[in-house]
């Protein structure tokens, strides 16, 4: 397990490495060694500029995250639990989680203006539709013996969501803001990229306008680092929520 | 409950099931009743809408002829008064709740304080010998367990009827047996109110050692073809009362009525 953990670290390494040395010899400021952008960074990302840059960010990754996965949730559970919902609003749901949300940014600009309200609308719209699906899934697949448990004990149409629904699909659920999470990053940079004050998008965009190289490259090596750490925190809490859905499976040692 | 101490409990009339308007008949024409504090038994081949009988008596499922009475009371859906044991212990205890919280689950709602649903809970698991396991989860057990576990989550509402839908199929024998004992001890325990049981088997022997009397399905569709009385004393235990000829004839009495349904039905086809 060490060893193989050794080797993911070597192959990480040696890559930074023949990104070194390919830079050096190809000696041009449009393609700077690893060590340059890494020796700029060292200066930048400390700044409280750059800091602003990664708080507005986060503050609009949060808020469309949070927006798109409570929307995601609230709609896939009544999608899940009521069939006749479904029948009806599946093929424009269907319709909309097929439009690249990048797409839609032109029209959210249009109806939202340049402001923040369009970039956490752009989040929400790509992070709602796993978790909707993965809710609606998730309530789908709850077993005809908990559905009967449920309706012997006269367990209403609220409570059933909360009670069992919810719980019963959370596995399914969790999957979906998995997915959400790395597309919520994308959509951040993205819209980042059209008329921001600041963020993480926008310090790469303008970086690159005004060719300081080093910098883009910085402003990207912090989104792979971002993406990672989130990424960690994420499986932390997954395992945190859902460890009764490992122990069941059998995957859990406590 | 209001019924009398021998009084019928359950009266089922004429009982049919088809699931498709024009399909095949799942059930056809079932008729008996179940006195209070019975425990009747139902065998029958798989297929024969054993399992299709339990859901209209458990107001699950609405039968497409006749009708289900409970007390008097025609059943339209879920009595209060009915609990629930599936097969599939696996699948019916919620694995996001501990052991206790799952047995507590059916006392939400109904005005119960906190500390009284805990105190009712663990009474529950300590009825089927599981109050050390209360702050487990379901998936720590194994199916023995799981299966007491839903048991004491039927019982915790103290419920007049309990419905068994084929309890012990998915455990190991000697599993079985234990849990077969402990259903003929909360069965028999005058403490606990005898509580009137329906069990849905396929296994003769099992039906012959817990039942007062044992109804036998036909294949598809379901009728009854007899409705034996089992008449062995209680209370019984394992190996006594499955060596008595009593057991043995009326074990006999049953196989032959299911063999004779099944030839008769190669004999048509």
């Amino acid at each position: 397990m060490i060893a193989r953990r050794l080797l993911g670290v070597a192959v990480f390494a040696a890559a930074l490495g023949v990104w070194e040395l390919w830079a050096h010899a190809e000696d041009s400021f449009l393609f700077p060694p690893v060590s340059t952008v890494a020796e700029r960074a060292w200066q930048v990302w400390p700044t409280s500029e750059f800091l602003l840059n990664v708080a507005g960010s986060l503050k609009r990754l949060a808020a469309g995250y949070a927006i798109g996965a409570a929307v995601g949730v609230a709609v896939g559970l009544v999608l899940g639990a009521r069939r006749g919902v479904r029948l009806a609003l599946e093929p424009l749901t269907e319709f909309l989680r097929a439009i690249p949300p990048i797409a839609i940014v032109p029209v959210l600009v249009v109806m939202l203006g340049l402001g923040d309200a369009m970039r956490v609308a752009v989040i929400a719209f790509g992070v709602c539709f796993p978790v909707l699906v993965g809710a609606s899934q998730g309530v789908r697949a709850v077993s005809p013996e908990a559905r009967d448990t449920a309706a012997m004990l006269h367990v209403g149409p609220a409570e059933l969501l909360y009670r069992l629904y919810l719980p019963a699909a959370l596995p399914s659920i969790v999957a979906g803001l998995r997915v959400a999470l790395s597309i919520g990053l994308v959509l951040v940079v993205i819209s980042e990229f059209v008329g921001s004050p600041d963020g993480l998008g926008y310090y790469i965009l303008s970086s690159s306008r005004s060719f300081n190289v080093p910098e883009m490259y910085g402003g990207i090596l912090f989104l792979g680092l971002l993406g990672y750490v989130l990424n960690r925190l994420f499986l932390l809490a997954e395992r945190h929520v859902l460890f009764w859905h490992y122990g069941a499976a059998g995957e859990l040692v406590r | 409950m209001s019924s009398s101490a021998d009084g019928v409990v359950v009266l089922v009339s004429g009982l049919g099931k088809r699931y498709a308007a024009e399909g095949p008949a799942a059930l056809s024409g079932v008729s008996f009743e179940v006195s209070a504090g019975e425990l009747l038994a139902v065998v029958g081949p798989s297929g024969s809408g054993k399992t299709t009988l339990l859901r209209l008596l458990a107001g699950l499922s609405a039968p497409s002829e006749g009708e289900v009475l409970l007390d008097g009371k025609t059943v339209r859906r879920p009595p209060r008064e009915v609990a629930l044991v599936f097969q599939d212990y696996g699948r019916s205890l919620f694995p996001w709740l501990s052991v206790i919280r799952n047995v507590m689950f059916p006392l939400h709602g109904l005005g119960l304080s906190r500390t009284e649903r805990i105190t009712r809970g663990e009474a529950a698991l300590d009825e089927v010998g599981l109050g050390e396991v209360a702050r487990r989860y379901p998936w720590e057990l194994s199916g023995g367990m799981q299966q007491r576990v839903a048991i004491a989550r039927a019982l915790v509402s103290r419920p007049a009827i309990l419905l068994l839908d084929e309890p012990f199929a998915s455990v190991d024998a000697l599993t079985r047996a234990e849990l077969q004992d402990l259903l003929l001890r909360l069965h028999g325990d005058p403490e606990h109110r005898r509580v009137t049981i329906v069990h849905v088997t396929h296994d003769i022997e099992e039906a012959v050692y817990l039942a007062d009397r044992v109804l036998v399905i036909s294949p598809a569709p379901g009728r009854v073809v007899g409705c034996i009385e089992v008449g062995l004393s209680r209370p019984r235990s394992q190996p006594e009362t499955r060596s008595l000829p009593r057991f043995l004839a009326v074990r006999n009495e049953i196989d032959a009525l299911i063999r004779s349904q099944q030839s008769l039905r190669s004999g048509a086809a």
